[in-house]
């Protein structure tokens, strides 16, 4: 296939000025790889948010009474509780389905008193979905589906209680219809790296918790998917599902907070990288109008011979694009590599996290990985181009309004 | 009255800056028919390359009426008049004006891709280049060639799209007195073999040689219209 001219003019135009094209190309290469690493960091660190955020016992889904998102008593139970089971169950790409309720509860031991909530698991599920179970330190063992009369609490708690394995609590518990109470034999001292989330931990069986309290049934459905990108789908799925009876809710509505965290610090990102861009775009700008100023003569000449004003603009903007490529090429390389070396060796913030590794109950990882794909490619060649064809459209446009009579004007060669 | 290739009836070119205002032509007539080989001379500030930028369709008349190859140039709109110049009209510049950046034969083949001409538009614009004798110059660049080289690829450019006219500003006018006579042969040629149509602005005696009709023009107006022999 024949090149065309007008292809080789803009290819050939970038050479005119090789250290200005190389800047621009640079600049834009620079802007665009801060962008990529800025997505990396703000992709690997979303990731790990909702992931400890779902996997501290929030799930990506919950299904709960009608009346919990307002009201947010943890009497409430849910309504046919097997059939919304079986819907979770059915959801495709769930990782686990967890069974809960909760209670609050008053532990005494000795002289010594502590208000917690009591959850009432299906011990075997739990450990599968929640992070503090599988990812914390056990002393003694957890709960058994077979186990009654037995309890496993944080280790920060057991010793505000000042107890240890084998104690038993005095339990009494707001029950149904009166105040109840139980002995509770410890089975486990669990460790997480975060006091707050162990002196609030406490895990009983579903049944030993409806044993106690006489009320029946669950009180939550909690879901984890393979892949938190599927809420939407499997929200919706469930949703139709279950018919009106309970509630699905998403991490989000859970955990107010923390979404609008997570949102934030997104927002936050994107703001900054979209000020990186358009610095870099008036850089490319201003560039640009210089090289289109220079060439005054020559786009007169060309507009003398008949070239049209929308033909000079694509021409100039072939050029934004061939620049747009090169900052593309750039930003893979530099970009790409920053991510990758994100992606592979993380950041750590261990030490400034100290001893603390959770915050409104989620346990968080201390270690920061960032994302890492092939959407890097076109990341960095999608804004890159984009931000170099915006960039140019002033210029190009000024191109338009040029006097073809300068063509004419008697200048010595 | 539309018979002519150009027809300029009373027209009026006034530049404004600021409040000054200058006028450049003062209610020129003319007309040049098809095939003529015409000189425009006058001295500096007269009004040539004036004339020649409105005959050109590059910038409109202040008043009177102005038409070429049949059109009335005040009713085209900007794109309608670059529309004109790329089928129509063929610009040989002073300064030869090439793309500096595009070889020889890239110069000629870039006006011919303008107008939309297929695959076949390189043959054709090496088959212009070899016709004029400028074969052995395709392949190089502007700032390789010799003035006069570069004002015979401009002319071979100009005529890529067989324009019905040609304007040339002072096309002689950096040339030396050898490349100006093979430069006046090569578009007496033109003008003989295809009937292409010429119209310089010129103080040099050489191309007034050539010309076989003289508009002398003095204060933006014709004060000589003489036809004649040329060489």
């Amino acid at each position: 296939m024949m090149k065309s001219v007008s292809f080789t003019y803009a290819l050939r135009s970038l050479f005119r000025h090789t250290r200005r094209t190389a800047l621009s190309v640079l600049g834009i290469g620079i802007g665009c790889s801060m962008g990529i690493l800025s997505a990396s960091w703000m992709g690997g660190n979303t990731e790990m948010q909702i992931r400890a955020i779902s996997e501290s016992g929030g799930g990506h889904l919950k299904i709960v009474p009608t009346a919990w998102p307002e009201t947010r008593q943890n009497t409430l139970r849910l309504q046919d509780p097997k059939e919304a089971l079986q819907a979770a169950r059915d959801l495709p790409d769930t990782r686990s389905v967890s069974v809960r309720a909760s209670i609050n509860a008053f532990l005494a031991f000795g002289n010594r008193s502590a208000g917690v909530e009591i959850m009432g698991v299906q011990p075997k599920e739990e450990k599968q979905c929640n992070r503090l179970l599988f990812r914390g330190e056990m002393q003694g063992r957890y709960l058994d589906s077979e186990d009654q009369g037995c309890v496993v609490i944080g280790q920060e708690l057991s010793e505000r209680l000042d107890v240890t394995l084998g104690d038993e609590l005095y339990v009494t518990v707001a029950g149904k219809d009166e105040i109840r109470s139980a002995m509770l034999r410890i089975v486990g001292l669990l460790s997480v790296g975060s006091r707050d989330l162990e002196s609030t931990f406490c895990h009983t069986t579903l049944q030993e918790l409806e044993r106690m309290t006489g009320y029946e049934d669950a009180g939550e459905i909690s879901i984890l998917l393979k892949d938190h990108k599927d809420i939407p789908k499997a929200s919706a799925a469930l949703r139709r599902s279950l018919k009106g009876e309970n509630e699905v809710i998403t991490w989000k509505e859970v955990n107010p907070g923390l979404a609008a965290n997570v949102e934030g610090d997104t927002a936050f990102m994107r703001g900054m990288v979209s000020m990186i861009i358009l610095i870099v775009s008036f850089g490319i700008a201003s560039a640009q109008i210089t090289a289109v100023l220079e060439r005054k003569r020559e786009f007169a000449v060309l507009t003398a011979l008949g070239l049209k004003g929308r033909q000079l603009m694509s021409l100039i903007l072939l050029e934004a694009f061939f620049v747009g490529l090169g900052g593309g090429l750039v930003a893979s390389l530099l970009g790409g590599s920053a991510a990758h070396l994100l992606s592979t060796r993380g950041v750590d913030f261990s030490a400034m996290m100290g001893d603390e590794m959770g915050f409104a109950d989620v346990l968080l990882d201390p270690h920061i990985y960032g994302a890492f794909g092939a959407w890097i490619l076109l990341y960095a060649f999608g804004v890159s181009v984009l931000a170099s064809l915006l960039a140019s459209l002033y210029p190009a446009w000024l191109t338009t309004k040029i006097n073809p009579t300068n063509a004419l004007r008697t200048v010595q060669p | 009255m539309n018979d002519h290739l150009i027809r300029v009836a009373d027209v009026t070119k006034v530049y404004k800056t600021g409040k000054v205002e200058e006028h450049a032509l003062r209610g020129v007539d003319l007309s040049v028919d098809a095939g003529e080989f015409l000189s425009i001379v006058g001295p500096s500030g007269s009004g040539k390359t004036t004339l020649l930028n409105l005959v050109g369709a590059l910038d409109v008349a202040t008043s009177g009426t102005l038409h070429v190859l049949g059109k009335d140039l005040s009713e085209l709109n900007r794109p309608q008049r670059a529309d004109l110049r790329l089928r129509s009209i063929g610009f040989v510049f002073q300064a030869y004006n090439l793309v500096p950046i595009l070889t020889a034969l890239e110069n000629v083949e870039f006006v011919l891709e303008l107008q939309g001409v297929g695959s076949e538009r390189r043959d054709r614009a090496r088959e212009i280049l070899d016709t004029l004798g400028l074969s052995e110059f395709a392949d190089r660049r502007p700032n390789e060639l010799s003035g006069g080289q570069q004002q015979r690829v401009a002319v071979a450019r100009a005529v890529a799209s067989k324009p019905q006219l040609v304007l040339a500003d002072e096309p002689t006018a950096n040339l030396d007195g050898e490349n100006s006579e093979i430069l006046l042969q090569m578009m007496r040629r033109l003008n003989e073999e295809d009937g292409t149509t010429f119209l310089f602005s010129t103080h040099d005696d050489r191309v007034v040689a050539y010309a076989r009709r003289v508009i002398r023009l003095v204060d933006g107006k014709v004060a000589e219209d003489e036809r004649k022999q040329g060489k």
